[in-house]
């Protein structure tokens, strides 16, 4: 689904991001972990095509990502709250991103009421700006718009953090089932490697840019991890 | 401890982002602020005598006395929109030991030296001067003086009880309209039993303790609240609105292009920022009386035509250059989304051709100064539409600055729009019109001048879908630039 080659990344010179080869297959749940600066955020930013790959390229769906822009109706994402229109209510966000994806508002009440645990009754009904939501709620609004209209790949940088225990375990849940659903390609960064490692079948790992361990999960697979970032 | 919060300000002044701007910009803004300033100090040395020939017969003390009840109201009017809280500071101040009265006061006396305060000075300091060269009384004067600044602070302190509360804010502006509407038709002049009251103020010294205790009645009345709200969830902290959610569902005629429409209308409706320039671009409107009512302007028709395009334009102007900064907040979303450029461009130019539409019905008063002017203003509206629309957007695919919507501009840091590119692409809007107009005018007549800039007007129209693809291009070129400007934080 996703082949990445030869791509880096550098800002004034300092390479931020370089990775020869991956390929995400599609329908893998994927986890990304690293510490802060490992270059997990840049190479999501690469994906979507908010920066230019300074040399090598991605294809999403056979689509070049930096040329064309054809990969947008079948690929959504959640990176941070600037993705929240921050003076709409959570509907009519939800709402908005139904129509950009060619969802009618049937089709959106339908998906919302799937996530009705999840919200916990603090997001639907609440005639509350998205701007004036705690953090954690805020999260749950993008998470789930991301998951409006079908999309094939989804992309979430850090979904777990800022979120309550209940919703966590919640929130694992939801991106189990999305990953036994055919054909739906999941990206997940994450700095909780026991949720990562719960969700994900495959993770990845990255160190200043550079991949250093790529792992199918396993029993042993947190150990092998914690083991890596303990040193 | 006063000294410390001095030193914190002074840091904050010298290092706030808009002063962080090229050399070329702050001298401009200086040269403006000198501008403004000139023009009150003027205003106010030069209104003794322009009332005195306007009207001859009543002294300009009484004159200014009677008018004195509307120039109150508005500035309250543009403080209201103007001018900031300073309360949104306190937060880091919470937690250091330091007396919360200690903190309040001090925030109190920071407002006295707002900007707004100043330009009443600059205008009644000059008049005081001037009327006492001409002889009144020192004495009345003096304590005149006294009486409309004491007055001038007690407005600032209103407004930012005014600021917390929208009711206030309606009564207020509804009073304002009635007023005027009935002191224009004559038939309740609620300038006179109030120009008595200020009349009073002069030549009563003694009454001047009555503004003074309203100021110092004021001051408490903002201490007691600021007091009592000084928590986390309370005035420190911005106010969470209960949301009024209106159905825009009408708008789906509009097609592929009503999801961001309707995001538009909320956007300008729910935000502070796009509330000002609303209000802004409604003050254009009236442009017209300015060069209307001058002779000289009369026999420069390339004015007027500068003048008309301001009149239906005011929203075009000041809304259409900070496309796409307005969406700056989740600039990233768009890009990511499932979103043709087009669209989104599309619907900006819709919203603009819309407000100019909205502005050439409002501007049918105008007739009163002949058809003439109306031709000229109609021409204007029809380039605006056509042409301006699309510099407009072009424009903005310079503009890298990220606006918060929820806050409103201070006056004089609102440098967003107000950068070298900004305003070179500014000069087009205005000389073009006055180009296309001018040299047929020469070289035939006046109509062929109206004709070919209206004509030019219907061209764009003709050719939106060229110009459109032209801009995508070029907004598509500048994509990642633009996303990495509106992700730093100012």
């Amino acid at each position: 689904m996703i082949t990445v080659s030869n791509l880096s990344k550098s800002y004034n010179g300092v390479e931020v991001l370089k990775l020869e080869n991956l390929d995400i297959p599609k329908g893998q749940s994927f986890g990304l972990v690293g510490n802060n600066g490992a270059g997990k955020t840049t190479f999501f930013s690469l994906l979507l095509d908010l920066i230019q790959p300074s040399s090598g390229h991605i294809k999403n769906k056979e689509v070049l990502v930096h040329e064309s822009e054809d990969w947008k109706p079948f690929t959504s994402s959640f990176i941070d709250e600037s993705f929240l229109i921050g003076y709409l209510t959570a509907e009519e966000y939800f709402y908005f991103i139904g129509e950009l994806r060619n969802q009618n508002k049937s089709d959106v009440d339908n998906l919302l009421a799937q996530f009705e645990d999840f919200f916990h009754d603090e997001i639907i009904g609440k005639k509350k700006y998205l701007r004036d939501l705690s953090k954690g709620n805020q999260k749950k609004v993008g998470i789930v718009a991301a998951l409006i209209g079908n999309p094939e790949v989804i992309i979430l940088d850090e979904p777990f953090a800022n979120l309550d225990p209940t919703t966590q375990i919640r929130l694992k849940q939801i991106l189990k089932d999305l990953a036994k659903k055919q054909g739906v390609t999941i990206l997940v960064s994450s700095h909780d490697l026991m949720h990562v490692t719960d969700v994900c079948e495959r993770i990845v790992v990255l160190e200043k840019g550079e991949l250093v361990k790529d792992l199918a999960t396993s029993e042993a697979t947190l150990k092998e991890l914690e083991m890596h970032f303990t040193n | 401890m006063i000294k410390r919060f001095i030193d914190l300000e002074w840091k904050q002044f010298k290092r706030a982002s808009y002063f962080q701007k090229g050399l070329a910009i702050k001298i401009l803004l200086i040269l403006g602020a000198l501008y403004f300033g000139g023009i009150a100090i003027m205003l106010g040395g030069g209104m003794f005598f322009i009332f005195k020939k306007i009207l001859p017969d009543i002294d300009p003390v009484i004159t200014i006395n009677n008018f004195l009840v509307y120039w109150i109201l508005f500035e309250l009017m543009i403080r209201y929109f103007m001018q900031q809280l300073p309360v949104m500071n306190i937060k880091p101040l919470m937690l250091i030991p330091i007396k919360r009265n200690t903190v309040i006061h001090y925030l109190l006396g920071k407002t006295t030296l707002s900007f707004f305060n100043f330009i009443s000075l600059f205008i009644f300091l000059p008049f005081s001067i001037v009327l006492m060269a001409q002889g009144y009384p020192p004495v009345n004067v003096i304590f005149w003086f006294v009486s409309l600044m004491s007055i001038t602070m007690s407005l600032n302190f209103i407004n930012f009880l005014i600021n917390k509360s929208n009711s206030v804010f309606y009564v207020m502006a509804s009073l304002l309209i009635v007023f005027v509407g009935l002191e224009f038709y004559n038939i309740f002049k609620i300038s006179e039993p109030l120009g008595i009251v200020f009349n009073a103020l002069y030549n009563n010294p003694v009454f001047v303790i009555i503004p003074i205790l309203i100021m110092v009645g004021m001051y408490y009345a903002n201490f007691k609240f600021i007091r009592k709200g000084f928590y986390l969830d309370d005035t420190v902290s911005k106010k969470i609105k209960e949301v009024n959610a209106t159905d825009l569902s009408w708008m789906n005629r509009f097609g592929s292009l009503a999801p961001f429409l309707k995001n538009d209308v909320k956007m300008i409706w729910r935000n502070a920022r796009p509330k000002q320039v609303m209000l802004m671009s409604f003050f254009f409107l009236f442009y017209g009386l300015v060069f209307y009512t001058q002779e000289i302007y009369m026999e420069m028709p390339a004015v007027l035509a500068f003048a008309s395009i301001f009149i239906t334009g005011g929203f075009l102007l000041s809304f259409g250059q900070l496309v796409p900064s307005w969406d700056s907040e989740y600039y990233k979303m768009l890009m990511s989304q499932n979103i043709p450029y087009r669209k989104y461009l599309e619907s900006k130019w819709y919203l603009m051709v819309v407000a100019v539409t909205f502005s050439f019905i409002l501007s049918t008063p105008y007739l009163y100064f002949g058809w003439k002017i109306y031709a000229m203003i109609t021409a204007g509206a029809l380039f605006n539409i056509g042409l301006n629309t699309f510099i407009t957007l072009f424009g903005g695919a310079l503009n890298r600055v990220p606006i918060e919507l929820n806050v409103k501009a201070k006056a004089f840091s609102n440098t967003n729009g107000f950068n070298p590119t900004q305003l070179l692409i500014a000069l087009p809007k205005m000389v073009l019109p006055m180009i296309l107009f001018y040299i047929p005018y020469k070289l035939f007549n006046f109509n062929a001048g109206l004709i070919v800039l209206a004509l030019s007007g219907v061209l764009g129209i003709v050719f939106k879908s060229f110009f459109l693809n032209k801009i995508e291009g070029i907004y598509q070129k500048g994509k990642y630039k633009t996303i990495a400007a509106f992700s730093e934080k100012n």
